[in-house]
């Protein structure tokens, strides 16, 4: 482009409002990247049960409250039911309270038929079921506290009164659980006295149009138990479970847009100020042939890219950030498996050629319109 | 001689707020292909608002300007504009050089509205260098030019299109003495050599007195016309 010069020049004629200005986009676009991506991360998570063919069981009193293992055998009996498990939370931690990460106790040998999306080597299942005090780990938990199969752990309980005594016999891989540890239901039971109670039981159903009537029918069935049930499907247990921590997707969704307009806001001073310092010499421009709208594309290309180079630093900074540090261990298991995903970095480029648009649109064109005589008369 | 530029009964009102200022009062005058024309008269007697409708950035209230045989106070501003690249020149008092451009690139800019390839344009911007006496300065910044120089680049980028008319305002009005005679030593060269017509606005009389022809403007009239009063 003939003009690619004259673009490049004036982008950098005061090199450290540039500068400065490309750096306040990149500290502003990194923060809302990161934002984004913490929602994905949660998106993801709330997401992980979407076509799992599984609903989950708990009490309707709440989550914390315990069912008896007698519903179980109830459940199993529905047509439609292939398979169940138990699944307890035990809020565990690792050495210290920093340490965090999400452990159960499961059902050991329904890892095949009702959480069969966890890959598991068969070697190290067996040896996991053999052993009342096995562990499974996901393989980033291994990486961020540096275990080994055959390592004996302690946890440190904190809803039930006991810290499990673990030896790890096994990693699995998932798509999306990468921080979970699971132990034998057994020694669940055995560590709470043998009550025969679980926190909730996972079906796996056989036709998933079958979910919404089969949760229907197992609340139902339990109505007026001494246990009543609330039977959701994976998806809207994930997402319930993350409604717990409030309504983060519009708070996150409220922080970037205020960053976004107080960036625009900022952008749009220093573009005004650029414009109005070069009004002679658009004048002059203008003068020689340089016709309106010519003026308007190259002030324009010029605002745009000096936001998008601000926004690339920021979001792609991200990016390279969190592909090299492990946040999972940052955030202390807060943030698992977490980066910047291509839409993302997509959506905050669009973003950055928009704040672009939107904050130098006025001043690009105010200084396209400028009448020639009058742009001339301040010096002339 | 024909005329190039023809301006006839031209009148322009500027509107400030609620009242309309009189500039130009009905002026007529032919100017000559080949011509060196200079404008004086008194501040706010119109003459640069003259020179303005000629170059085509302004236009009348009413009246006729017609240049080459074109009759450019009824062009649309795209028209006015792509007229202009084609054939206008321009010099200002305060040389008006982009800051960030060096001189070689300034003197480009004009050909960038053009077809002509890079290596095309390379060789028009040395020839108009090379007449002005700069072309050993062509990869420096305005900054670091003097004031004279920028003015010789000014000229350069003037007729680096080889307009059919160049126009300057004041071209000598920032300028020491000496570089002001350099200066009009260029442009006397430009209209004798290179027959360039050109229309210049001016105080100085000494400037005027190295045009072919003066009018004097006073209260938007035109009251005297010298002609012929060029030396070398």
């Amino acid at each position: 482009m003939k003009f690619a010069k004259l673009i490049r020049r004036n982008l950098f004629r005061n090199k450290l409002r540039a500068i400065l200005t490309m750096l306040l986009l990149a500290v502003i676009f990194f923060f809302v990247a990161t934002l984004l991506a913490i929602l994905d991360n949660f998106e993801e998570f709330s997401n992980s049960g979407a076509g799992s063919n599984r609903i989950v069981v708990q009490s309707a009193i709440s989550l914390a409250t315990l069912l008896p293992y007698s519903h179980e055998q109830k459940i199993r009996q529905l047509p439609g039911v292939v398979d169940t498990g138990k699944l307890q939370w035990i809020g565990a931690y690792y050495k210290e309270k920093s340490n965090f990460f999400a452990n159960f106790a499961i059902d050991g040998e329904k890892m095949t038929s009702v959480w069969d999306d966890y890959k598991i080597d068969p070697k190290q299942r067996a040896d996991f079921l053999a052993d009342r005090r096995g562990a499974l780990v996901a393989e980033a938990l291994m990486k961020r506290f540096g275990w080994k199969v055959g390592d004996r752990i302690t946890l440190k309980g904190q809803i039930f009164p006991f810290d499990p005594e673990l030896t790890i016999r096994g990693t699995f891989i998932h798509p999306v659980d990468t921080g979970s540890l699971f132990f034998p239901m057994e020694y669940f039971q055995q560590a709470i006295g043998d009550r025969a109670e679980v926190g909730t039981f996972w079906v796996k159903v056989k036709d998933p149009k079958q979910m919404a009537a089969l949760s229907q029918q197992i609340d139902a069935m339990f109505k007026n138990s001494d246990y009543p049930t609330e039977t959701f499907t994976e998806k809207e247990f994930q997402q319930n479970f993350m409604s717990m921590m409030g309504n983060v997707k519009l708070l996150f969704t409220a922080v970037s847009s205020c960053a976004i307009f107080m960036v625009i806001l900022l952008a749009a001073i220093t573009m005004s100020m650029s414009a109005r310092e070069r009004v002679t010499e658009i004048a002059v421009l203008k003068a020689i042939g340089f016709e309106q709208r010519l003026v308007l594309t190259l002030m324009l290309t010029e605002f745009v890219l000096l936001t998008i180079i601000g926004g690339a630093l920021g979001c792609f900074g991200a990016h390279y950030l969190y592909a090299f540090v492990d946040m999972g261990k940052v955030t202390q298991g807060f943030l698992q498996n977490f980066g910047i995903h291509t839409k993302t970095l997509l959506v905050c480029m669009i973003t950055s050629a928009g704040v672009g648009l939107i904050a130098g649109g006025l001043p690009a064109l105010r200084a396209s319109n400028l009448r020639v005589v009058d742009g001339l008369r301040r010096v002339v | 001689m024909t005329a190039l530029v023809e301006i006839d009964n031209v009148r322009k009102v500027y509107k400030r707020d609620a009242f309309e200022v009189p500039v130009l009062n009905g002026v007529t005058v032919d100017v000559p292909q080949g011509d060196f024309l200079a404008l004086m008269g008194p501040s706010g007697s119109g003459k640069t608002t003259l020179l303005n409708l000629i170059a085509g950035i302004d236009r009348p209230t009413g009246g006729r300007i017609s240049v080459d045989g074109k009759e450019i106070s009824r062009f649309s501003e795209t028209q006015l504009a792509s007229w202009r690249s084609r054939h206008v020149g321009f010099i200002f008092q305060m040389y008006n050089l982009i800051p960030v451009l060096n001189a070689f690139e300034n003197v480009e800019l004009p050909l960038l509205l053009t077809k002509l390839s890079k290596k095309e344009r390379r060789e028009h911007v040395q020839a108009a260098l090379g007449i002005v006496g700069l072309g050993d300065r062509s990869l420096h910044y305005p900054r670091q030019l003097s004031g004279g120089q920028e003015q010789r680049v000014a000229i350069a980028r003037a007729i680096v299109t080889d307009p059919t008319l160049l126009v300057a305002d004041e071209p000598t009005g920032d300028l020491d003495a000496k570089n002001a005679e350099e200066t009009l030593d260029l442009l006397y060269r430009l209209n004798g050599e290179f027959k360039k017509t050109i229309v210049m606005v001016t105080h100085d009389p000494k400037a005027a007195q190295r045009a072919k022809r003066t009018l004097h403007l006073e209260k938007g009239r035109l009251v005297e016309n010298v002609g012929m009063a060029a030396s070398a």
